[in-house]
């Protein structure tokens, strides 16, 4: 009983003690506090851990992840490695694109995905390198919502190659339309007006899934539609009301009058229940020809387990 | 309540011995800061900054420990006087989020003091509803105090903070080892460790989860960020207090809703309290109410969420026979003082799901049993059988097939939100209609 006490008291003065000091975890150089789901945090921990690997043992490590490949593989994720030209060196899922060059290969929308991977891989605003897409799983027959991340590593050999890996099914994390929110105000600030259409072509990286990218004046005209492929139906987004009858748009606004960014939240319906489930709002101040405009997405906010 | 004395380590007005007084009271808010995750969520939600976050939580901690104070520590006119600690409020949170995207925090208290004025209106009502709750459907709502957080527990105890995430076998393990510790315990445990179940198996949960899972090492790293000492930081969202009358309608529903939890929390507590009565005490349940109904405009006043009594609390003080409402007091002082303590509140709030899902199915699985004990300790009927199982599958589905009552006519989506009101307000108006045919008969007997 004398025992137990001890045990039950220098426990939590240990746990205290371990506490306050602080604690370093193993991956202190890998920045994941803006992702909220663990799913992400898993992937983006499964082909940092890859790149490591591929960093340190260069093109030897093939062999330890072809004849590894369960390891590689599991039920939501996958790893793959290309060559900065496109070309497969290593899928743990799907052996037979290993030496071809899929540069050119588009999903099932026509999104060119191993270019964008390779543009992303280039953004300091993408800093774990995202893209969005359609794919399939191996064995199945039907396409699946994709997001990858990517790391580009530089083998002791001398290869550039990068490393990647893709959640089926993912979670809509606030920070992907963080990414493409601020490139595309990024891209009008130096293109102009040329800019937008690039950012509503449904192929490019602005837009994937239920995500797409648009744009307003202060007065609320639209620049490019929340909702559709045009402007023909010029609604003033200030006047807009959420299922709670608030005005995210006109509340949003009030807050860039001091500061560049804001996130707003507000109730929308789901797509398959049709109950009310609350969606994400952000928008980013640019300017274009000399006039302030605002870049903004939706997104879905992570709901309580319960 | 000395006769009581063997029966429990501690009865309801016993003043245990200081070091047992601050232990037991330790263990209560361990279990209270499960609900803390509730203000963390809600800053989350409406994108608010760190800052925000830490003043939220210190004023739902201040509101909570001194409801907690309030509700146990036996004033004349307000507090049941049972351990029935104060914590934020889930029935309120959706609501709460929606006053707050509508007018800000300035409208969330606004609407907050609204909810807990009502509920001190609904307290002296409750007394005269003696004859709508008799035993059955008093141990019926008991039992639902318990099944009602059945959803929270089981989410907490599989790790998972948000919903459709990825589930890791150890956290499963870790919860499976957490309660396993604190139900061996209680079971073959004497004294000390009967007594302290809960927190060896909180520590002993938190102990392993360090051990084999990185992530919540890792989360460690934050702790560093917090100061040892701070006053709340009142920034200008904390700054007012507004009224909306578009949103009474849905806040004095949730109130009555709160209510009707609180009576069954409160009935718990008394049950396990004082199971010498025959038939429930109204008046410390009244005064139990007034008690949650001031706590929770108290809360809006600081700005602090909605609270609510907890179950999983009065659970805890059943499954340990520790029943002194000095703990109570204790916990809510504890809970007071940490509000000023945002490196503590960090390291409680890191506490890993699954330990803290172990804790609310070890408390909750009491509430279960003590309710179904006194819904079957009296004769039955076949008028009981259909109050009970007609209410029990209406309330339940509600937590079976939210999205069906998604689309359900208006009114419906009003009463019908969660098992334990839904459960109530079924069992309480089908055994009035049942029971008619009684009511008629003696009438005309009278005549």
């Amino acid at each position: 009983m004398r025992l137990l006490k001890v045990i039950m008291f220098s426990a939590p003065v240990l746990m205290l003690v371990v506490f306050i000091a602080g604690c370093q975890g193993a991956y202190e150089d890998l920045d994941l506090s803006m992702y909220q789901y663990r799913d992400t945090k898993d992937l983006v921990k499964f082909v940092y851990d890859a790149s490591l690997i591929l960093k340190k043992e260069g093109m030897r490590s093939l062999a330890y992840f072809r004849n590894n490949r369960q390891l590689f593989n599991t039920p939501d994720y996958y790893l793959y490695i290309y060559d900065m030209n496109g070309t497969n060196i290593y899928h743990a899922g799907m052996e037979q694109l290993e030496g071809k060059n899929l540069l050119d290969v588009t999903d099932k929308n026509g999104k060119k995905i191993t270019q964008l991977i390779l543009e992303a891989l280039e953004d300091n605003n993408n800093p774990h390198a995202w893209v969005h897409y359609s794919w399939w799983q191996p064995g199945k027959f039907y396409s699946v919502p994709k997001s990858s991340c990517h790391f580009k590593v530089e083998t002791p050999e001398g290869k550039e190659l990068f490393v990647g890996g893709g959640l089926s099914y993912p979670h809509e994390e606030q920070e992907f339309i963080r990414i493409i929110v601020d490139g595309a105000a990024q891209l009008i600030a130096g293109k102009g007006r040329a800019a937008l259409a690039e950012i509503s072509n449904p192929v490019s990286k602005y837009n994937y899934r239920d995500v797409r990218v648009f744009a307003f004046r202060p007065d609320g005209e639209m620049l490019i539609s929340p909702a559709i492929n045009s402007t023909f139906s010029q609604t003033n987004l200030l006047e807009c009301t959420d299922e709670a009858g608030h005005k995210p748009f006109a509340n949003a606004l009030k807050e860039l009058e001091s500061q560049d960014t804001v996130w707003k939240v507000f109730m929308a319906k789901s797509r398959y229940q049709r109950r009310l489930i609350k969606k994400c709002l952000y928008i980013r101040k640019t300017r274009m020809a000399g006039r302030e405009i605002y870049v903004a997405a939706i997104t879905d906010l992570p709901e309580p387990p319960y | 309540m000395a006769e009581n004395a063997e029966q429990y380590e501690y009865s309801v007005n016993q003043v245990p011995p200081a070091g047992h007084l601050f232990i037991s009271s330790i263990q209560h808010v361990l279990l209270m800061v499960i609900s803390l995750v509730l203000p963390i969520l809600f800053a989350s939600q409406i994108n608010g900054t760190a800052e925000f976050a830490a003043t939220l939580i210190a004023f739902s901690m201040l509101a909570a420990g001194l409801g907690s104070i309030i509700q146990s520590v036996g004033l004349p006119f307000i507090g049941s006087g049972y351990l029935c600690p104060n914590v934020c409020g889930p029935s309120y949170f959706s609501l709460s989020l929606s006053a707050a995207w509508a007018g800000g925090l300035p409208l969330m208290r606004g609407m907050i003091i609204i909810a807990g004025l009502v509920e001190m209106a609904i307290a002296p009502i409750i007394q005269k509803l003696k004859r709508v709750f008799p035993k059955f459907i008093v141990g019926l709502v008991v039992a639902m105090v318990g099944v009602s957080i059945i959803s929270q527990s089981i989410t907490s105890f599989f790790g998972l903070a948000f919903r459709d995430d990825a589930i890791q076998s150890l956290d499963i393990f870790v919860g499976m080892f957490s309660l396993m510790v604190m139900v061996l315990a209680n079971l073959w445990g004497k004294g000390f460790v009967k007594m302290y179940c809960l927190l060896i198996g909180i520590l002993s949960g938190w102990i392993l989860a360090l051990l084999l899972i990185p992530e919540y090492w890792h989360n460690l790293a934050a702790v560093k960020d917090f100061p040892l000492f701070a006053l709340p930081a009142i920034g200008p969202e904390f700054r007012g207090i507004t009224f909306d009358f578009k949103m009474i309608i849905p806040f004095v529903v949730i109130a009555i809703s709160g209510s009707l939890k609180s009576f069954g929390n409160l009935l718990a507590a008394q049950k396990i309290s004082e199971p010498e009565l025959q038939e429930p005490n109204f008046v410390p349940i009244r005064k139990g109410l007034l008690a949650d109904g001031f706590s929770t405009a108290l809360a809006g006043l600081l700005g602090g969420m909605a609270v609510d009594t907890s179950s999983s609390n009065i659970g805890l003080a059943g499954a340990t026979k520790v029943l002194s409402r000095w703990i109570s007091v204790g916990a809510g002082v504890i809970f007071v003082i940490l509000a000023f303590f945002p490196k503590f509140i960090t390291i409680l709030s890191l506490m890993p799901k699954p330990v803290m899902g172990a804790s609310i199915i070890f408390a909750g699985s009491f509430m279960i049993c003590t309710g179904l004990l006194e819904m079957f300790g009296e004769e039955w009927n076949p008028r009981k059988t259909f109050v009970v199982g007609i209410s029990l599958f209406f309330g339940l589905s509600t937590a079976f097939l939210p999205s069906l009552y998604a689309r359900a006519p208006h009114f419906i989506q009003t009463f019908f939100t969660d098992p334990l009101p839904t459960t109530t307000i079924v069992a309480v108006v089908l055994n009035q209609i049942f029971n008619l045919d009684i009511v008629i008969g003696n009438l005309k007997k009278k005549k």
